[in-house]
């Protein structure tokens, strides 16, 4: 229409124009439906699976590795929450009454048992190259959504701000795997590994039955999270350099537990593979999961936008980018200490039968070496 | 990064407050409007659900909870109290609290005669009786049933009408705090002086950026302003300072603590927070009652809500560590860069239940633990004691630290130390029974009455305000930091945070 047109071939051009320019605002429009309903079937999709993982439910999940046996006690045992009563260090009782249930006060001894958990799982895993992190415990609930919660749902496990779109971190996973959002990270940065310490908050919902005693499910709790960001091809073997960690970890305090290759219907949405580990807790009389380690693959990088730039193999010039394409990151998680789980383990597996509890010899020297916690007269207090 | 910890000290056992920014201390006639009298005081508990008509401005919401407030003692000292309100700028009407509880007398006298009334009634229908005599007296019974009813509702709106105004009544003020605003304010002590750089200062933002040990801009990313990670030798900083202070307050013969985070919102408005008010510090969680803490004073004044403590047990002294969440609605202007305003923090408080003759004197043995943790620290700062202004509700009393921060060129809040006698106590319904002077008969309780606990809460560390410090003043040219002494046993021995080339 720019050149020189007679009128009525101006005007035959005009109503074509008009006519697909409609046409293409329809079109547009059903693009972006297209597009919303694409992306909402689409992340429905859980992320595939590694060919080694057993299929099925919870019962055909296989037994990797099987650390210590259960110890023998020529006395009767108690579970944690006698324990804890017998040597003043738990309050449930008026955590019931200021917060509501599942909730608790830690007194005495345990507080120096949290606070030398944390400090050595922080101070073992940073021996081993990680990058300490301490982390908001608040987060956009978009960022939640991309590492593969589901904030908003029926029985979700997530507790939201009222008033803003804002939400409570079930796990330091999500706010780690945020501080790369929608980057591109040179190739020579990876791996980027992490071990970041918050406290996490879960709602619980829909979790009914037995083991809601004491510490055991709780919705408020510190934790000691790995992660890490690394190229594809190294995800597995990462995969095996974190369960390895966390299995010295737990060996290192005579903890007895069994690593666990989850079947596929205990996944969840993230996972290409998950180990689980469960320890022997003699007073619950079962074993009881205090760490999971998942290669998330490129699941959450493709929601959170992580990607970097492979060098390229021909030098780039120098001030110029290298023109390869970029690559989503895979990301992998693993819990190096959940402290409530791991106090139950210790408590239950070093309880005398005075009712006073041995402390682990590695934790000593992060608790101002102490060495055993005994039941004390006292006034309540 | 090979560093070990350790606690070196062997951790004895035997026993935030609130930071300026908190709601308490906001000016509260900010945020009453006339639409809204009934509802926002300084410390209703009812929340602010429903519209109000606009010809019934003072709607009465039923409180969710009674303050065992004294009102008899306010009515005997009226003027007192009210000179009190006056001089902490607050806008309770006292008038009308006497009017209320002098119109809830005379009802509550009502409501007695009545019902004795009825009760000769009832006793005089047992008789034998003439039948138009029990019908007479069916009438009358019928009759004063009636009024005891109308008056029993009376009584009750009475009643949520006395508390909502009673209950915006702020604590009364000890005698010698100044009277006025923050610049009447008087120093009680100055510790050390500002340090003489004979280079540049860099406030902590910038040495945090070059020690690439904090990330406020991932953190503006996922959770938005106001929040950070803290990395590496800043790790390290917050678990040593966390570590250190409750070591050290613990061997004081303070009981430690961890806190849960979520609590009820009605425990928030017993401790003298405003959780539904306009411009509130408190975030809330939807779908329920509860809220996220500013402090652990409030998880720690909740466990012994609605309890009686023997006198033998006193005084309660607890160390508390926990998480602490602030909206920080409202607080504008400059000083909001890094970590000074945060919506998150990690702190370690002090909190005190004792006798009420102790609590002046355990108010100086918290500012003088605090003084000394951060003379250990070798930061120059001063004592405050707070003009009626700047005390909020709850605070009898109020000593504030200032830390010289020299990065920002001024003295920076750290800490804050509130004597809140029995304010917090006769909301949370914490009482304590003296030792009866007759011995007691062995098994049976004593009999003397019941009387409110004194409360005192005082900050031991507000771990990013001292990171603030720490980083300011031990600054090196080189952009390097040093760890004072105390912190680094606490810190797996580390001595000197140096910047790295990345």
């Amino acid at each position: 229409m720019k050149g020189k047109l007679e009128p009525s071939e101006r005007q035959k051009l005009v109503e074509e124009g008009k006519n697909l320019k409609e046409r293409l605002v329809t079109l547009e429009e059903d693009l972006l439906n297209l597009t919303d309903e694409l992306q909402q079937e689409a992340q429905c999709v859980p992320n595939m699976t590694h060919p080694d993982v057993p299929v099925g439910g919870e019962d055909c999940s296989s037994i990797r590795k099987m650390v210590g046996k259960a110890s023998e006690f020529s006395f009767s045992v108690k579970d944690h929450v006698q324990l804890g009563k017998d040597l003043n260090i738990f309050d449930f009782d008026a955590a019931a009454e200021v917060s509501g249930s599942k909730f608790y006060y830690l007194k005495n001894e345990a507080v120096m048992l949290e606070m030398g958990l944390i400090n050595w799982a922080v101070s073992e895993v940073m021996k081993r190259g990680f990058t300490p992190l301490i982390t908001p415990e608040i987060v956009r609930s978009s960022v939640v959504e991309k590492c593969g919660f589901q904030p908003r749902g029926t029985n979700t496990q997530v507790y939201s701000i009222e008033g803003s779109d804002q939400c409570l971190i079930g796990t330091a996973e999500i706010p780690v795997g945020g501080i790369h959002m929608d980057s591109i990270i040179p190739e020579s940065s990876l791996p980027l590994k992490y071990v970041a310490f918050s406290h996490c908050f879960r709602t619980e919902a829909g979790a009914a039955g037995a083991a809601t005693r004491g510490l055991y499910r709780v919705h408020q709790f510190s934790k000691v999270e790995m992660f890490i960001l690394c190229r594809p091809e190294e995800s597995n073997s990462f995969h095996e350099e974190l369960i390895e960690i966390e299995e010295e970890l737990f060996s290192s305090l005579g903890l007895h537990f069994k690593t666990i290759d989850m079947a596929t219907q205990d996944l969840g949405a993230p996972a290409y593979r998950k180990f689980d580990v469960e320890a022997w807790m003699p007073g619950l009389g079962r074993y009881g999961e205090i760490s999971s380690a998942s290669n998330c693959t490129d699941y959450q990088s493709r929601r959170l936008g992580i990607r970097y730039r492979p060098e390229s193999s021909i030098p780039p010039k120098k001030g110029k980018g290298s023109s390869t394409p970029t690559r989503f990151v895979h990301t992998l998680n693993a819990t190096a200490c959940a402290v409530p789980r791991m106090i139950i383990c210790l408590l239950e597996n070093y309880q005398q039968e005075d009712g006073s509890v041995v402390i682990p010899e590695p934790l000593r020297r992060f608790m101002g070496g102490l060495e055993i916690i005994t039941p004390k007269i006292q006034i309540r207090c | 990064m090979g560093l070990q910890w350790c606690l070196s000290s062997t951790l004895k056992l035997s026993p935030l407050s609130i930071l300026r920014p908190i709601s308490q201390s906001t000016k509260i006639p900010l945020r009453r409007s006339l639409l809204v009298r009934a509802l926002s005081a300084a410390t209703v508990p009812t929340t602010i659900a429903s519209a109000i008509t606009p010809d019934d401005y003072r709607v009465v919401k039923a409180p969710q909870w009674k303050a065992a407030i004294d009102f008899k003692w306010i009515r005997e000292n009226k003027e007192a109290v009210a000179a009190n309100v006056k001089n902490r700028n607050f806008n309770a009407n006292i008038d009308l609290v006497v009017e209320l509880y002098d119109k809830l007398m005379n009802v509550q006298k009502e409501v007695e005669g009545l019902r004795a009334e009825r009760n000769v009634v009832a006793n005089r229908m047992k008789g034998k009786l003439e039948p138009s005599e029990r019908q007479k007296l069916v009438e009358e019974g019928k009759n004063l049933k009636e009024r005891l009813v109308t008056l029993e509702g009376d009584l009750l709106k009475l009643t949520d009408e006395l508390q909502q105004e009673a209950q915006c009544v702020p604590n009364m003020t000890h005698p010698d705090v100044p009277v006025g605003g923050e610049d009447c304010s008087t120093i009680r002590k100055m510790v050390g002086k500002p340090r003489e750089f004979s280079f540049f200062v860099k406030d902590h933002v910038q040495l945090g950026k070059d020690l690439n040990i904090f990330d406020f801009d991932a953190a503006a990313e996922v959770s938005g302003s106001k929040f950070y990670y803290l990395k590496n030798e800043a790790v390290m900083l917050e678990l040593g300072l966390i570590n250190w202070a409750v070591s050290e307050v613990m061997k004081r013969g303070f009981t430690p603590l961890t806190t849960p985070e979520i609590v009820r919102s009605s425990v928030v408005e017993k401790c003298g927070f405003q959780p539904r008010g306009t411009n509130t510090q408190v975030y809330s969680i939807e779908g329920s009652d509860q809220c996220l803490i500013g402090t652990a004073e409030i998880p720690v004044g909740g466990i012994h809500m609605d309890s009686i403590i023997p006198e033998l047990s006193l005084p309660l002294k607890y160390v508390a560590f926990s998480h602490c969440f602030r909206t920080e609605a409202g607080a504008a202007g400059a000083a909001t860069r890094g970590l000074y305003r945060v919506h998150q923090f990690s702190k370690v408080e002090m909190f005190i239940l004792c006798r009420p003759e102790e609590s002046n004197s355990f108010h100086k043995e918290l500012i003088e633990i605090e003084e000394d943790l951060f003379s250990s620290l070798g930061l120059h700062f001063k004592t405050l004691d707070m003009a009626t202004e700047d005390l909020g509700a709850p605070a009898y009393r109020k000593f504030d630290v200032e830390a010289w921060m020299p990065g920002l060129g001024r003295y920076g809040e750290i800490s804050s130390a509130s004597n809140c006698t029995d304010y917090q106590s006769r909301r949370l319904g914490i009482r304590y029974r003296p030792e009866s002077s007759v011995p007691p008969k062995k098994g049976k309780g004593s009999s003397a009455s019941t009387q409110f606990v004194h409360t005192l809460n005082a900050t031991a560390c507000a771990v990013p305000r001292m990171i603030v410090c720490l980083l300011e003043n031990y600054q090196q040219q080189d952009g390097s930091v040093v760890i004072p002494e105390p912190l680094r046993p606490f810190m797996g021995g580390l001595e000197i945070i140096t910047p790295k080339s990345k």
